[in-house]
């Protein structure tokens, strides 16, 4: 008896051991706070007004009347100002055929700027970071990208840099999932991000309508951010991750080819957006969500989504079309204060807005992301988080969530919690005030009102 | 690195013992140390008697409390232990793109496009010089497009080569280890000078309908030691992702990167740059352990881009006209060999024995304090590894290295052997080198792999292997036909 009651105790503690082992290992290199972030705003002579886009537009003789209409109707319905940035080459007149200087130059300028000031914000010395990314979707030279970087700022040998290519407009959580895994497997460690997209070498010269609207609304923009797993720096952090959740819908074949870059039928080459491209949104979306779900909602929340399915499919008869839709809809305010929706269109913000049953309010930060801006790709997340930080919403504890779609199809998600109330103005310092501004009409509406006409 | 004469001394036999005694001293010192102390517990048992060794622990008087607390240190020691150590990283299998005999780019067909694509006299005598003295053989392989006079380098043509090799790597991997693709977890797509939208990555994620809840990267632009750079990442990414298996594929997308123009630096790649792809398995589970050919030891990588003249000695730019081309500086052998340099300096204290790292050590401290004259010591890298896989940048990056680290003709015939044959295939080259190693039946248990790659940046990165289970030939791979023909003597310049 006693031998038994001894073998017993023993595979209790063991058992008890282990389960205290499993919620040790959890929590430990689990954080990955974000320590600063800078946007990328671009010298003033690289404007592009609505004037500027029609002159730009004119100047391919390919194109037919009905095709200039098209656009310049595209352009001044996007909700894009006259105050977003284009590249150099293609403001100077060489958008059918910028140099290699011409699409270096321009990722140089937004990597430099952005990290110059990134290092100086944060007092961090670039030779004590450890992990360096950088995703530019349409263009990777040789040597890579953060070969520049690890040159211009005279990195250490053991740095571990990767470049990441053809990732697409979700490709900053793809760049923050890479680090956060990096951070799980060491100790006090610093990384470095730099997500830009390349628009000169991508200019669309052809007459495919379908490959036009890249034109249309992809502007000059990326973000620099540094990212760490040390616990002393908590203090100085702005955010903490708290998931991530990356969903890639590939594997569909429309999917896959609703937003790819390929040759036009007359050999040119292009980014080709489908008709099917909101189709596939929407199913990455949901795939997403429903793996989010979980993370994110509190418990309350996620109970009440489950009853009223019960309920719905109780009483599916009687009561049919007014709670179809209220019993699909689960409030993710409850569990999220903050949404920064990537700014893909307006179209796209409102769809979004609509499925997470977010107020005006809440697209706002996209909405004027998307205004100031336009679609700057993979940053446009953090144009969005700048917004809310210069209009003084970011408060602490609160929780901001992270939302974009790209080519692939994917549909990538990441929440944060607000460690300590901010107000930077960083990139939005000089127009906050302006914003939200009477009308988000674009002040070229009359001249260009005839292409409304039929 | 440089190179050193062994020592008048040590030409002596006697002397060679002593070396060789001196070595199993050190490596084997807690062995060594242990003995006598075993004797003298052994002793002390022996004169004690069983009787009086029973009576001692009576005396102890051990409560259920003792044996328990006791117990419970010791399992609580051993689970701390086990838990603490790093994951294992299995590599099941790997799977090379063997290409078909019709993009087959013999030395005359290559004379002849480049006759008639380029007008330049100079350039095509400059290309051929470069041909005859390259270490190429005729059976290397271009890809469709390239095969068209002047080359035809769409967006279409590069996606049919990436299909092409990357999915007949995957398809003959799959056929091999029983593979579902429903079943990766973790996908790394490495491929330097071609990026669409959607990546590589999501290309065979739709071609082989992957979950959706995949991990997947497409690194771009890390150049030919990016199949490392994507072990590495793999391995990161196993470490915090128990029960998983990651995909690797590392390939070099030749279509959109012919050279049309005349600037000599810039004309290397043409010559050298072939057709090749590689799709590995890498797991952590422990049901693979069983099956895997080969454990992870360790991934070290360097990148010496801080120095100007390091990292433009493989820079891509446009030439005078316009035509953009990758330019190969002069100085590419010398910073090759400081990057391998900096690189052995990190991993020689992980794989060196015992016995090396002491004389590196002491011939350091000589050095410093009593000696600076005195030449520094190489340590004996062969005695750390069985086998060797160089990337086969080209004939002088594998001359160089067999230089600088003393290795014999054998330690070196994989990469020459696989130039020779498949030419340079960028990332992929280091697994046809590690297949000819195995097609010749040379690779037992136990034994280490090292493999070295070099890349723009300039980068140079190793990974270090041991093989779990001897491979039996004939084994199916790219080399399966032609193995028995090899080695060949490559001369040192063949005259076209």
């Amino acid at each position: 008896m006693d031998l038994l009651w001894t073998i017993s105790t023993i595979l209790l503690l063991c058992s008890l051991l282990s389960i205290l082992w499993k919620g040790f290992d959890r929590r430990r290199n689990r954080s990955c706070y974000l320590l600063d972030f800078v946007c990328y705003k671009p010298s003033d002579d690289r404007k592009l007004s609505s004037e500027l886009c029609s002159d730009i537009i004119v100047r391919n003789k390919r194109l037919s009347v009905p095709d200039y209409k098209f656009l310049l109707k595209v352009v001044v319905n996007s909700g894009i100002s006259e105050d977003t940035y284009g590249p150099r080459s293609i403001i100077e007149g060489r958008e059918e055929c910028p140099t290699h200087d011409d699409c270096v130059d321009e990722v140089d300028d937004c990597m430099y700027r952005t990290l110059d000031e990134l290092f100086l914000r944060t007092s961090i010395s670039p030779i004590d970071v450890d992990v360096l990314v950088v995703n530019v979707s349409m263009f990777a030279p040789s040597p890579s990208l953060t070969s520049r970087i690890v040159n211009r700022y005279r990195m250490r040998e053991d740095v571990k840099n990767f470049s990441l290519a053809g990732m697409g407009c979700s490709a900053s959580p793809i760049a923050i999932d890479l680090v956060n895994n990096i951070f799980k497997t060491r100790k006090r460690t610093l990384a470095v991000v730099v997500t830009s997209e390349s628009i000169a070498p991508n200019w669309y010269y052809g007459t495919d309508k379908s490959m036009m609207l890249g034109n249309c609304l992809f502007r000059s923009g990326g973000c620099s951010f540094m990212l760490t797993n040390d616990p002393s720096l908590k203090h100085r952090a702005k955010m903490s991750l708290k998931c991530l959740v990356r969903a890639h819908i590939g594997a569909n074949d429309d999917a896959y080819s609703c937003a790819i870059q390929k040759e036009d039928d007359e050999g040119r080459v292009g980014f080709h957006l489908s008709k099917s491209l909101p189709k596939a949104a929407v199913r990455a979306f949901a795939e997403n969500l429903q793996r989010l779900a979980p993370k994110v909602l509190p418990v309350g929340e996620l109970a009440l989504y489950v009853l009223r399915g019960f309920r719905h499919r109780l009483w599916r008869s009687k009561e049919a079309k007014t709670d179809a839709a209220t019993a699909a809809m689960v409030n993710f305010k409850s569990g999220v204060d903050h949404f920064c929706l990537h700014t893909g269109g307006a179209a796209v913000i409102d769809a979004v807005g609509r499925a997470l049953g977010l107020t005006k309010y809440d697209v706002e930060p996209a909405r004027m992301t998307l205004h100031r801006w336009g679609n700057t790709s993979a940053s446009s997340l953090w144009y969005v988080l700048g917004y809310m930080e210069a209009k003084k919403r970011l408060r602490r504890k609160d929780r901001v969530l992270m939302l974009s779609f790209g080519a692939g199809f994917k549909c990538n998600s990441c929440l944060w919690e607000v460690l300590r109330d901010l107000n930077d103005g960083g990139a939005w310092e000089d127009c906050i005030r302006a914003y939200p501004p009477q009308t988000l009409v674009n002040p070229f509406m009359e001249k260009f009102g005839w292409v409304k006409e039929a | 690195m440089p190179r050193a004469p062994l020592p008048e001394f040590s030409s002596s036999v006697r002397l060679k013992y002593v070396k060789l005694g001196y070595q199993h001293l050190v490596d084997n010192f807690v062995t060594f140390l242990s003995i006598p102390v075993m004797v003298a517990v052994g002793l002390e048992l022996v004169r004690r008697g069983p009787q009086e060794i029973v009576g001692l622990w009576r005396a102890l008087e051990l409560d259920v409390i003792h044996i328990l607390c006791s117990v419970f240190v010791i399992i609580f020691v051993a689970t701390v232990y086990f838990m603490s150590r790093p994951r294992p990283v299995y590599l099941v299998e790997y799977a090379c793109f063997k290409p078909p005999s019709n993009c087959r780019v013999p030395f005359s067909t290559f004379m002849e496009h480049t006759r008639l694509i380029n007008s330049d006299e100079k350039s095509v005598q400059f290309q051929m010089r470069i041909l005859e003295r390259s270490g190429l053989g005729e059976e290397t392989c271009l890809p469709p497009a390239n095969h068209y006079i002047p080359p035809h380098p769409t967006m279409e043509a590069s996606r049919a080569e990436a299909q092409l090799v990357i999915f007949s790597a995957i398809d003959d991997l799959i056929r091999k280890t029983g593979l579902k693709p429903k079943d990766i977890d973790i996908l790394v797509v490495n491929c330097s000078l071609f990026s669409p939208t959607p990546s590589l990555s999501a290309m065979i994620i739709n071609k082989y309908k992957l979950r959706s809840n995949i991990r997947s990267f497409n690194l771009s632009g890390m150049g030919c030691s990016a199949g490392l750079i994507s072990i590495d990442l793999a391995r990161d990414l196993l470490q915090v992702h128990p029960g998983s298996n990651a995909l690797v594929i590392s390939t070099e997308i030749i279509t959109p990167n012919f050279y049309a123009g005349n600037q000599r630096a810039m004309l290397l790649p043409n010559c050298l740059f072939r057709m090749g792809a590689a799709a590995i398995l890498l797991s952590n589970r422990r049901r693979d352990a069983g099956r895997a050919k080969y454990r992870l030891v360790h991934v070290v990588r360097t990148h010496k881009g801080a120095d100007d003249r390091a990292y433009r000695c493989v820079y891509e730019e446009e030439d005078a006209e316009g035509h953009t081309g990758i330019s190969l500086s002069k100085d590419l052998m010398a910073i090759a060999g400081e990057a391998l340099k900096s690189n052995i300096t990190t991993i020689g204290p992980l794989v060196l024995p015992m016995s090396e790292q002491l004389l590196f050590f002491l011939t350091l401290v000589a050095r410093k304090l009593i000696n600076p004259k005195r030449k520094p010591y190489i340590p004996d890298f062969k005695k750390a590894f069985e086998h060797l896989c160089i990337h086969a940048g080209g004939r002088a990056v594998i001359d160089e290295l067999q230089k600088n680290l003393e290795l014999s003709a054998e330690h070196v015939e994989a990469s020459r052997m696989t130039l020779h044959r498949f030419g340079n295939t960028s990332s992929s080259s280091l697994w046809y080198e590690l297949n000819y190693i195995e097609s010749k039946g040379r690779m037992r248990r136990g034994d280490r792999v090292w493999q070295i790659g070099f890349g723009s940046g300039f980068k140079c990165n190793s990974a270090v292997w041991k093989c779990m289970r001897t491979v039996k030939t004939p084994i199916d791979g790219p080399w399966s036909e032609c193995i028995h023909r090899y080695p060949v003597h490559i001369p040192e310049v063949v005259k076209l």
